[in-house]
Order: C-alpha cells, then structure tokens, then sequence
C-alpha cells in the first residue's frame, strides 16, 4: 500500500507541524510459542491538519496504531514520525482521548484538565487562563468544580478532550471517544469535535466503528482488516466541511465502505472457518 | 442533614429503654441491687472519680498508649503494605513473613511479648503496635493494587513523574482502601489497648483501673469504664468518618 495523500486536500495553509508519517509498521504480540501478527506492513502519510478517521472490524489493530503513535507501545518495527523526528515514549506534544473518559475521580474537572499541564513551564496565571480557555472550549463552563460522577458520559468525554487539548498537542489521538455514548449525544459530540478541529487545527486521527461518523469527520478513511491487521484501501472524502449527511456522494461512500467492512468480515470469517476445519482434520 | 437528626433521635430511644430497666432491676431488692447497682449510685461515683482526677488520669493514659501505637504501627504498617503494592519484589520476600505472622491471633504474642518487654508501657504499645499494623499493611496493599492501569497510562501519556504520579495518582487513588485500613487499625487500637491493660496491669489505664475496681468489689467504677470505652471509641469512629466523608467526597457512593 502506497502513501496516498488525498489530492484536494487544501487545509494545510495554517500549520505546518504535525505531520505523521507511518513507515513499514509491523507490530506482533506473543501468544505462549505463536507470534500474532497485529499489525502487518502499514505505511500512511498524515498531513499537518488533516483530519482521519480509521475504521476496520474489531482485532484489526486500529486502537494499536493510535498507542504506538502516542508512544505507550514502543515494541515494533518499522518507522513511525512525528515532523520528520522518530517517535520514541509519550511527549505532550500528542494526545490521546480514550474511549473510557479515565478523567480521575478524585479530581475535579479543572483539577483534571489542569493536572495535564503538571510539567509546563508557564506560570500558574497563565495555566490558569489556559484551563478556563479549554473548559470552555469544550463548553463545560460553569462545571469546573465538579467530580467525574456528577457529569454525564458526554460531559465526562467532552472533560477529557479538554485534558487532551490543553498542551496545544501537535496531533490529537481519539480512540473511539464517542463510542461508548448514547447516539443523539453521539451526534452532537460530533459537530463539537469538527468546530474544536477547525478552531484547533492540529491534526487528528480517531479510530471509530462508526462509519458515518468517520465519513462526516475525515478527509479520509482508512479502512482495515484483519488478521493481520493490514491498511485495506484509503478513501478520500471530497466534500466540504460541515458535511451534509445526505448528499449523495456522502451516501456512496458510506455503502462502499461498509462493503468494504462487510467484505473484509466474510473473508476473515471464511478464513477461520477454514482454519478449525483443517484442524478438524488434523485431529 | 435533616435524616440524620432524626436517625440520631431513633439511636436514643433503645439506650434510654436499657436505662430504665437497668433502674428498676435495681429496686427488686439487695440481691438485685448488688448486680444492677442503682444509677444515682453510679452517678455519685462518676463525680467522685472525676472530680479526683483518677478517672481522667487513666483515660488519658489509655488514649496515649492507643494513639501511640496507632501512629506508630499504622504508619509503619502503611509504608510496608504501599511498598509490597507498588514492588513485586518487595511482595515476594516480605509477604509470606507477613502472611505467616498474621496468622497468630494478637493473644498469641502477649506471653512473648511479656517476657521480652515485660508488663509495662513499652508491652502494652507493642500490643496495639501489632493490633493496628496488620490492618494498615493490608489495605494500603490493596489500595495501591487497585489503582486502574488506564489512569497510569494517562499519567504516562502526560508525562507525569514518578513522584508526581505517586502524588497525584497513587495516594488520592489508594485513600478509600487506606480509610478502610485506618478505621479498623483505630478499632483494633481501640481494644487492644484496653485488652493489654486488663494483661499487662502495671501503670494506669482504663483496663487497669477496672480490674483493680473489680477485685475491691466496685461494680459502679467497673461500669464507668466499661462506658467511658464504649463512649470514646464510638466518638473516635464518628470523627474519622467525619474526616473520610470529606476526604473521599469525590465518590458517588457513601
């Protein structure tokens, strides 16, 4: 698979850092005496301010890409580059939103996004103006100082996205972050996410299963498959932001990949089936 | 708030039942009014003892043998359980000791320890030493184990220190299991202290003073001390869970 840059990409005037480049990834996991081949010659070329949404059938190592780049993995082979620099442990210049908030319960909203900031230089004056900066940004004014619990799965996510925005990282990470929320939240969380990308414009990568989400969000879609994980083809998505959910093109896009999923899904389950039938035999 | 008064108000009503038994027990005649001794005659000797200082003097002294090996024992008991939770190695060597030891009942230890320490101040902290140790290295252990891996990595992820996450992430996240540790160690502290008083007699103490009442005898002085430990340890209980509810405010539950 080719670096395919998407042609009409025309966002990339304002920033030019952030730009990731995933070169021959291989990643295994061991399993008793077998290797499992996680991820299997992945190259992709993400350009400063681009926005895109990975999906792929679970076990594709879609979420294993994302802990490679933000640097919580460093067991692979090949070459993956932030700015031309090789990636080597965690740095705040990447973030990461989780599907699961992981905001600290002990802490309060301002002391969770504020305790990102627990290495920086600046003053707490200008820390101070920072978090008030976020929180409002993700529009959770007015619940600084209120615990994890008494938020909503939406607020507690939007909490998070704050925690992960507030170091002006090069290159956010989402991990399936509205994945686990209720589909009107989920809706709306999405048009948040593109205003916060548009007034932030650093670049992003969000894993999802959601495709719609991935095709209202991405300039392009990786899609994936599995064992082993592998970039099945990368569709780009020439239509201007805010998308319109049903146009036309959106929709074929849409069916095409879901083909794609659906395609990728049948092999991978002839393939076992394969597998535990020659087994079969050989027992 | 208003739930609580009226729970408290509920809580009096079984006590002032007791009481009135307890005074009409004493008029059935001589023989019950040895046993259930009159309350008048209580309350006499209640101002007797404390205008004399004897009861103040032990109480205090049993406060101070408790606390003193409260603050001892939890302490060390809390920097042994955290450092078997934070290092494997740590656990391997030390925790089979730990967890032999534990097996013999606190009783168990007092003839050694009477031998070693004999039966003064010094035996009498070591007792409560142990009483409390025990429960602070097994939550405190739990505490840091129970901390979830996905806020370590967020901390990794943000580039936390070691001591920062310990900090901000280790303790404020162990702080309900250490609470658990601290109430039973404060419990456990509690009885001990009054246990190793009633063993180890020499010194004052609330335990001392009730053994010497009950051979001169004194059934009202036995019955003060037995209220005035029931009244100080409830009251310690009711300040430490004053101090969790603030403390662990952040959680939905309790």
């Amino acid at each position: 698979m080719g670096n395919l840059i998407h042609p009409d990409f025309k966002r990339s005037a304002k920033s030019l850092s952030g730009e990731l480049s995933i070169q021959s990834l291989h990643k295994q996991y061991r399993l008793e005496r077998n290797y499992l081949n996680v991820l299997e010659n992945i190259n992709l070329t993400i350009l400063p301010g681009e926005f895109v949404s990975i999906v792929g059938p679970s076990g594709c190592g879609k979420s294993t890409i994302l802990r490679l780049v933000v640097g919580l993995d460093s067991d692979f082979q090949g070459r993956i580059l932030l700015d031309g620099k090789p990636i080597t442990s965690t740095s705040t210049d990447r973030g990461i939103v989780f599907q699961d908030h992981r905001l600290f319960p002990w802490m309060t909203v301002w002391e969770n996004i504020a305790f990102a900031l627990v290495n920086s230089d600046l003053s707490s004056a200008e820390k101070r103006d920072i978090v008030a900066l976020n929180i409002e940004r993700v529009n959770l004014t007015g619940f600084a100082n209120a615990y994890p619990h008494q938020l909503s799965g939406g607020m507690a996510q939007r909490a998070a996205i704050a925690r992960a925005l507030v170091n002006e990282p090069k290159i956010l990470l989402l991990d399936e972050p509205l994945g686990a929320l209720d589909a009107l939240t989920r809706l709306y969380l999405q048009a948040e996410l593109q205003r916060i990308w548009i007034e932030h414009r650093s670049t992003m990568i969000m894993v999802t299963h959601d495709v719609e989400e991935a095709l209202f969000l991405g300039d392009r879609v990786v899609v994936m498959q599995a064992n082993p994980g592998r970039i099945k083809r990368v569709v780009p998505v020439p239509l201007d932001h805010p998308r319109d959910r049903s146009s036309p093109l959106f929709h074929r896009l849409k069916d095409e990949i879901l083909a794609d999923l659906i395609d990728t899904d049948s092999t991978a389950e002839a393939k076992r089936a394969k597998s535990l039938a020659l087994r079969s035999d050989l027992g | 708030m208003g739930m609580v008064f009226f729970k408290r108000l509920k809580g009096l009503v079984l006590p002032l039942a007791l009481l009135m038994t307890w005074e009409m027990a004493s008029r059935q005649g001589r023989a019950y009014a040895l046993t259930f001794i009159p309350i008048e005659k209580i309350g006499r000797s209640l101002i007797e003892i404390t205008l004399n200082g004897e009861l103040l003097t032990n109480l205090l002294a049993s406060l101070g043998t408790a606390s003193t090996g409260l603050l001892i024992g939890g302490t060390v008991g809390l920097g042994l359980g955290s450092l078997m939770g934070l290092y494997p190695r740590v656990d391997k060597i030390i925790g089979p000791v730990f967890h032999s030891f534990r097996q013999v009942p606190l009783l168990g230890w007092i003839p050694l320890i009477g031998l070693w320490f004999g039966n003064g101040c010094l035996a009498k902290t070591l007792v409560v030493c142990l009483a409390s140790f025990y429960p602070m290295v097994l939550n405190s252990y739990a505490g840091i184990r129970n901390i979830e891996n996905n806020h370590l990595e967020v901390c990794r992820v943000l580039g936390a220190s070691r001591w920062q996450t310990y900090r901000y992430i280790l303790i404020p996240g162990s702080l309900p299991f250490i609470f658990i540790g601290i109430y039973h160690a404060l419990a456990f502290s509690w009885i001990s202290t009054v246990g190793s008083e009633l063993l180890f007699t020499a010194g004052p103490g609330l335990g001392g003073m009730m053994q010497t009442a009950q051979m001169a005898a004194k059934m009202d002085i036995v019955i003060i001390c037995v209220a005035s430990i029931g009244i100080v340890g409830l009251l310690m209980n009711v300040s430490l869970a004053k101090l969790s509810g603030h403390l662990l405010r952040w959680r939905s539950t309790r």
